[in-house]
């Protein structure tokens, strides 16, 4: 297996393991909560695993997308429904990616927000147009690997590793109020809702079909999921616990998604701040093309339109407009003067709430042996997709009363 | 319990004493916390003068738009907000983590009564 078939699952993991949500979640729950929150993070990103191995499997034997999939499993009206609401949702995230890449241009250049977020959106648009599917996956994914500098932060400034790795274990911290009980919980909702972000699955099964995938690439797909995504958890990890570790005790509880690079200027200096700052650009701008590119793959999916990024943008015109202006829609959003913040919180509620839809029908053709053959889910499959499926429908139920019990997890 | 969560949301959108403004003080306190670890990193050479440049006003900005939506305006903790919009961008941390423990130590009281 060719080591850089694994950037489709690093692209995907990295944009959707550390996009703007994550950058602000992690550090936030660091800082407010230790190493407490870190078995949340590992906990979603098994369950995404599960979902992610099973949307590529679908992709690769049954050749159907999400998408495709839901209209025929939910039929037409409930299809619709999951469609707007799955496009609201991750056109808020697209906004706050393009939004977060202003501001990280911002804070490099010191140039206005609004248009550095114009640049950025200009940007990208230019490299899904004239790069190929492979190369779009290869470029975002490689350079977002630049936010290995925080785990090299987190080795440097020397952890309690035996705190942090106690962390993995679940747990809720002794000795909370029911105000930081709750906020425990939001928190907790909020990560598994960023982490399992239904647009990683749309995006990882479209961007299977684009590669060809068949039945000889199931092996890809395994380790692609496994170790795609669980690189990008990890980073997500490390933001967390050098939180905990450097914000926590100063009473930072980031505010601004800038603050998380300082995590690597206490180490390393300048070149630790300009290297994270340009890893969570990259990152950043790997989540805004996947959410992007995610819309025009669902809405062109649903009603059978030619689709993919490994045809001329001429070839598929109605996918090359819907992808067009998405990313115009997403640039307007930001330029009413949306607060970033404000989007990710929205993103990450919505998200939540359309979660159970999407993964349902995936996880229903992925065990329907009619379809997949000797490929079906087996008992592993099916129990962990089950119990991932109970935990996210009432994780949906929860979110929004935590949302405002809680002021967004402000206290 | 799933009837009363209007009436729960409603109240707690309805509060309007000090309770009511802990989100904002909790903001506020990590806000001047950040522009402190800025300003001390930055007089260490550890970060760039546009990086903290940029973070110092937008960071003022955020705490300027907290202290104007106070709820109670006349309190002590948004007396406390309003010293740390006055220090200078090139404040001294250790004075700006002053203003943090204060806003802290408010939110704390706030948290427990």
């Amino acid at each position: 297996m060719n080591p850089l078939e694994l950037t489709l699952g690093i692209m995907t993991a990295v944009g959707g393991f550390v996009d703007i949500s994550e950058l602000v979640f992690a550090a936030q729950a660091g800082s407010l909560f230790g190493f407490t929150l870190i078995w949340v993070f590992a906990f979603s990103t098994i369950g995404m695993m599960v979902f992610g191995e099973m949307s590529g499997r679908v992709a690769a034997v049954a050749k159907q997308p999400v998408f495709n999939l839901m209209r025929h499993r939910l039929g037409l009206k409930l299809g619709l429904l999951t469609l707007i609401a799955s496009l609201v949702s991750t056109l808020i995230t697209c906004a706050a990616e393009v939004g977060g890449m202003g501001l990280i241009l911002h804070y490099l250049t010191g140039a206005p927000y609004l248009v550095m977020a114009i640049l950025s959106a200009g940007a990208l648009m230019l490299s899904m147009w004239v790069l190929p599917f492979k190369w779009i996956e290869r470029t975002y994914g490689l350079l977002g690997l630049l936010m290995l500098v925080f785990a090299a932060a987190l080795v440097a400034i020397h952890p309690p590793w035996d705190r942090l790795l106690a962390g993995f274990a679940p747990q809720v911290p002794s000795g909370l109020s029911v105000k930081q009980l709750l906020q425990f919980s939001y928190f907790g909702v909020a990560i598994l809702s960023a982490v399992m972000f239904p647009y990683e699955a749309y995006f990882y099964s479209s961007g299977g079909i684009e590669e060809g995938w068949g039945s000889k690439d199931l092996t890809t797909n395994r380790v692609t999921t496994t170790v795609g995504f669980g690189l990008g958890s990890l980073l997500a990890i490390t933001i967390l616990a050098s939180s905990a570790q450097l914000f926590g005790p100063a009473l930072v509880g980031p505010q601004e998604p800038g603050t998380s690079a300082l995590e690597a200027a206490i180490p390393f200096g300048r070149a630790g701040l300009i290297t994270a700052l340009l890893g969570m650009l990259m990152a950043v701008a790997g989540a805004a093309v996947e959410t992007c590119m995610s819309n025009a793959y669902a809405l062109a999916q649903f009603f059978g339109w030619e689709w993919g990024r490994h045809k001329k943008p001429w070839e598929a015109p109605r996918f090359t407009i819907a992808w067009i202006g998405f990313m115009l829609l997403a640039l307007v959003i930001v330029l009413t003067g949306a607060e970033v913040l404000s989007l990710v919180d929205y993103a990450v509620l919505f998200s939540i709430i359309v979660l159970p839809l999407t993964y349902l029908p995936v996880m229903l053709l992925a065990g329907d042996r009619s379809y997949m053959h000797a490929h079906a889910n087996r008992w592993l499959a099916k129990g962990l997709g089950w119990t991932y499926f109970a935990i996210v429908c009432a994780a949906a139920v929860a979110a929004i009363p935590l949302y405002f019990l809680t002021s967004g997890g402000q206290a | 319990m799933r009837r009363f969560l209007p009436l729960l949301l409603f109240l707690a959108s309805c509060s309007k004493g000090p309770e009511a403004d802990l989100p904002a003080i909790s903001q506020a306190r990590s806000l001047i916390a950040e522009w402190a670890l800025v300003n001390e990193l930055g007089a260490q050479h550890k970060v760039t003068s546009t990086y903290a440049t940029v973070m110092r006003k937008r960071l003022r900005q955020q705490l300027g738009a907290i202290a104007s939506s106070l709820n109670q305006p006349d309190s002590q903790y948004a007396e406390e907000i309003r010293a740390g919009l006055g220090e200078q961008d090139g404040a001294s941390p250790q004075v700006l983590r002053e203003h943090a423990s204060r806003l802290k130590a408010v939110e704390d009281a706030l948290e427990s009564a």
